[in-house]
């Protein structure tokens, strides 16, 4: 029996197959230009940013057109690449944007030292919430702005803290 | 009541009810039904063209997402100026071919001509040649035109250390530090125009003749 014989007729199914896989493309593209320009969700974990983002993950819809805008302000959460490592991304609070000068406890959980900085231009100053546990601008210094890839709206889950951050 | 003018079968819309004893009332409905059925036929013809320019622009936007998704991930022309990547680029007047796959899988290393977003004016990007990647001891001169003075230091980790090809007016890492590898954007790879120097790109910086 002819395996390619006119029993099976492989013509429309590859043809079908194909348009199948050309939706599913560009659904897939749309979704990715989504993620991209207008807004994300992203999931974050970690104990840097408590009490406003609990330590085993909260999904949060991140917005991409701001930071584009320029429209970045201290108090603003955001989604930041990592200076030191490029393959991960940090969700950490602006304290200060280029030219403002920053005061910050260098180490709170050993010493009561302060420092103020200046922020270079071009730059800005990010730290976690919770500064006894977190990696931020006062290890690694500012943060080119370059690096800043779209900021927090709001949370999706956990359902109970569902709706904007507070500060 | 008179029968109707022959010439009303031309007009299939018009029905008997038109059809009136007196001329004018008859001329009048007349009139006003061609007016009705221009608007109602040029209503029609105005959606078609609406609905043809939707689609039509509607293949536009599609063609125009493709070549951006193609600008953003895989390959881009950049016309770069200036002087501080003499003589292996011309100050003015280069068109060159930068792709964004090796940044992508981290494969920019010592040596390549990159892209990047100014650390310093995030609305500014560079070109400028990766001289240390991280971890790597760079001894640089700290001002060449005025000065023999060099320096150390080690390239942090995520960072890279980028010069400028013509040292002595380049604005790079010697003022502004190692740069975080997040702000590199493409590598360069090919040059298109001018002519006389169309090709690769690769390999150490051109030495001037």
């Amino acid at each position: 029996m002819n395996l390619f014989g006119n029993a099976v007729p492989w013509r429309s199914i590859a043809k079908e197959a194909l348009e199948r896989t050309a939706i599913v493309t560009r659904f897939l593209c749309l979704l990715h230009v989504t993620n991209t320009y207008i807004c994300t969700p992203t999931l974050v974990y970690g104990p840097s940013m408590l009490p406003t983002l609990n330590l085993t993950g909260d999904v949060l819809l991140a917005e991409r057109v701001s930071h584009r805008l320029g429209k970045v302000r201290p108090g603003d959460v955001v989604l930041v690449r990592s200076p030191v490592d490029p393959r991960k991304s940090l969700t950490k609070r602006v304290v200060a944007m280029g030219g403002d000068k920053v005061t910050f406890v260098v180490d709170p959980r050993n010493s009561d030292r302060v420092r103020t900085i200046t922020v270079p231009r071009g730059h800005v100053w990010i730290q976690g919430d919770n500064i006894y546990a977190s990696r931020d601008s006062r290890q690694f210094g500012a943060v080119p702005y370059g690096l800043v890839e779209g900021k927090i709206l709001c949370r999706v889950w956990p359902l109970d803290g569902f709706g904007l951050l507070h500060h | 009541m008179p029968p109707p003018p022959p010439w009303l079968s031309v007009f299939p819309f018009c029905d008997s009810r038109l059809v009136r004893t007196q001329q004018t009332t008859f001329q009048i409905d007349i009139a006003s039904d061609i007016v009705s059925s221009m608007v109602v036929g040029s209503l029609k013809l105005w959606t078609d063209l609406v609905v043809e320019g939707f689609q039509k622009s509607l293949r536009v936007g599609k063609f125009l997402c493709l070549l951006h998704a193609i600008d953003t991930y895989v390959c881009t022309p950049v016309l770069p100026y200036g002087p501080s990547m003499l003589p292996t680029l011309n100050s003015t007047g280069d068109l060159v071919l930068v792709e964004r796959v090796s940044t992508w899988l981290g494969k920019v290393g010592r040596g390549d001509m990159v892209l990047l977003r100014s650390s310093e004016d995030p609305r500014k990007t560079l070109i400028k040649r990766i001289v240390g990647v991280e971890g790597d001891t760079v001894t640089y001169l700290v001002d060449p035109k005025y000065s023999d003075a060099s320096r150390t230091c080690v390239v942090p980790w995520g960072n890279v250390w980028v010069q400028g090809d013509y040292i002595y007016n380049s604005r790079d890492s010697r003022t502004f530090g190692a740069v975080s590898y997040g702000l590199v954007e493409g590598k360069l790879f090919w040059r298109i125009w001018p002519l006389k120097s169309f090709g690769s790109l690769h390999g150490k910086a051109k030495e001037d003749s």
